[in-house]
């Protein structure tokens, strides 16, 4: 996985981070704008496409920051390569698994709600 | 010359060694971030019930009726808030913000502090 | 004073122990290495490694009440007693405070800790303009004692493949040099998950240096150099 050699998984770990504060501080502004997040009104934020595409974009970032997280983990404390690779294997399909469930979430939604 | 490996003796007691405080904000960067990847799954599926109709929407503010499971989210509230400050130290300190001795100090006390007492809130406000 | 030490005799002994000791230090005995150099006309099987006893040679470095530190250059009067002294972290012990360093200055020797330059050479040296030789400055004065390395959990963990604070210092020290060329092959030998990239930005390699020196920064310039080099 030459994605994640030497420097480049430390750069994608702080970029992935870098678009999370993002979103986080949009939608920290979204709530401070009009308080009261009421069902009808989160329904019409979260389905609509900006929204929708920033709970996906949001979601993966998550997913990808924290298998390179519980990569640097493994690296110092998992020290046999089968075992390494395997806790590697199963944290990462996992949480693949996740993104496509918010991906299926989201799209479910999105079709029944533009 | 001592050679063979495995017969000297190591000195690697972690309780026997005084970590200042920016190993501390280490360590607990890292234990959040742990509990932040275990809490993904569930964070997925409170997004799903969140968009599942009103009642589903208005069943996850009651989460914190159960004592264990309030108890849970104060711990989630922790990670989330301890993990977010460190970041953004390290963020900082990697484009040479206060990356020097003194401000590194001050800014993991900080981040430790906050964290703590966030969570505090949590809990005054759910566990009582 | 009382005095708590690691001893490990490799001879007799399967396991280290804590040994106390008293001892009544005299009027010139300021420094912890002079509390120690009185026990050992009381005891003479204690080991540990000293030289130039001022915190230029770095011999006798060791974990004391469980920091990091140059015995030589830390002062008796408060230390809180017992004072406990045990081997440098996460090194192999040799005998008592005395650990195995051959690791430690293999990952210094790894990082090629001299000028490269394939120009041809001047008649008579190569100059610096005082800007440049101002450069090296925090980062030349490095004694290689090790009170980083050991002191850093990242190192505890993976010390046969991440060369650790000290060895990065140095790496940053050539980098730095205006006079060597080999900057761009430094920093390829660099770019590895494990060489440089295990450390986490602890800063416990900071916190100890007793020469107060930041291999911290230096890791910091070294990822800043890469992150503008593949830009």
């Amino acid at each position: 996985m030459r994605l994640f050699l030497g420097q480049r998984a430390w750069v994608l770990q702080r970029l992935t981070a870098l678009v999370q504060l993002f979103l986080l501080a949009l939608g920290a502004a979204t709530l401070l704008i009009a308080p009261p997040l009421a069902y009808e009104r989160w329904y019409a934020l979260a389905t609509s496409t900006h929204g929708a595409v920033l709970i996906v974009v949001f979601f993966a970032t998550l997913a990808l920051h924290g298998w390179i997280g519980v990569r640097d983990i493994a690296l110092d404390y998992v020290h046999p390569p089968f075992l390494r690779l395997a806790v590697l294997t199963v944290v990462g399909v996992i949480l693949f698994a996740i993104v496509i469930r918010v991906v299926l979430t989201m799209a479910a939604h999105f079709a029944g709600g533009a | 010359m001592r050679t063979s490996a495995g017969a000297a003796p190591k000195f690697l007691n972690l309780l026997q060694i005084r970590f200042p405080i920016g190993a501390i904000a280490s360590i607990g960067h890292r234990i959040s971030g742990v509990l932040l990847v275990l809490s993904l799954p569930l964070l997925a599926l409170a997004l799903d019930r969140s968009l599942r109709g009103e009642a589903e929407f208005a069943a996850l503010r009651d989460l914190v009726s159960a004592p264990w499971r309030a108890a849970l989210l104060v711990l989630f509230v922790w990670a989330a808030t301890h993990h977010l400050l460190a970041g953004i130290r390290h963020l900082l300190m990697d484009a040479g913000i206060g990356s020097g001795l003194p401000q590194a100090r001050t800014s993991a006390w900080a981040a430790i502090v906050a964290a703590a007492a966030v969570a505090l809130i949590a809990a005054a406000r759910w566990l009582s | 004073m009382r005095l708590s030490i690691y001893r490990f005799n490799p001879e007799s002994d399967l396991k280290p122990h804590m040994q106390d000791y008293e001892l009544a230090p005299e009027a010139d005995d300021k420094k912890l290495l002079d509390a120690l150099m009185r026990l050992k006309t009381i005891d003479d099987s204690l080991s540990f490694r000293r030289s130039c006893r001022e915190g230029v040679c770095g011999s006798d470095a060791m974990n004391i009440n469980g920091r990091n530190g140059l015995a030589c250059l830390t002062p008796l009067a408060g230390l809180k007693e017992p004072v406990v002294l045990r081997p440098l972290p996460g090194f192999p012990v040799i005998r008592d405070l005395i650990v195995d360093m051959t690791q430690f200055f293999a990952h210094y020797h790894s990082i090629k800790p001299y000028l490269i330059n394939d120009t041809a050479p001047p008649e008579r040296e190569r100059l610096q303009s005082p800007a440049e030789r101002e450069k090296l400055n925090g980062l030349y004065e490095c004694i290689l004692c090790a009170c980083c390395s050991s002191f850093c959990p990242s190192f505890w963990w993976n010390p046969d493949k991440f060369i650790g604070p000290a060895g990065l210092l140095q790496a940053y020290r050539f980098i730095s040099d205006s006079r060597d060329t080999a900057t761009a092959e430094r920093l390829a030998y660099l770019d590895d998950v494990y060489r440089l990239f295990r450390c986490r930005t602890i800063m416990n390699c900071t916190e100890v240096c007793p020469k107060g020196l930041s291999p911290s920064h230096a890791i910091e310039r070294i990822r800043q150099a890469l992150v503008r080099e593949s830009s």
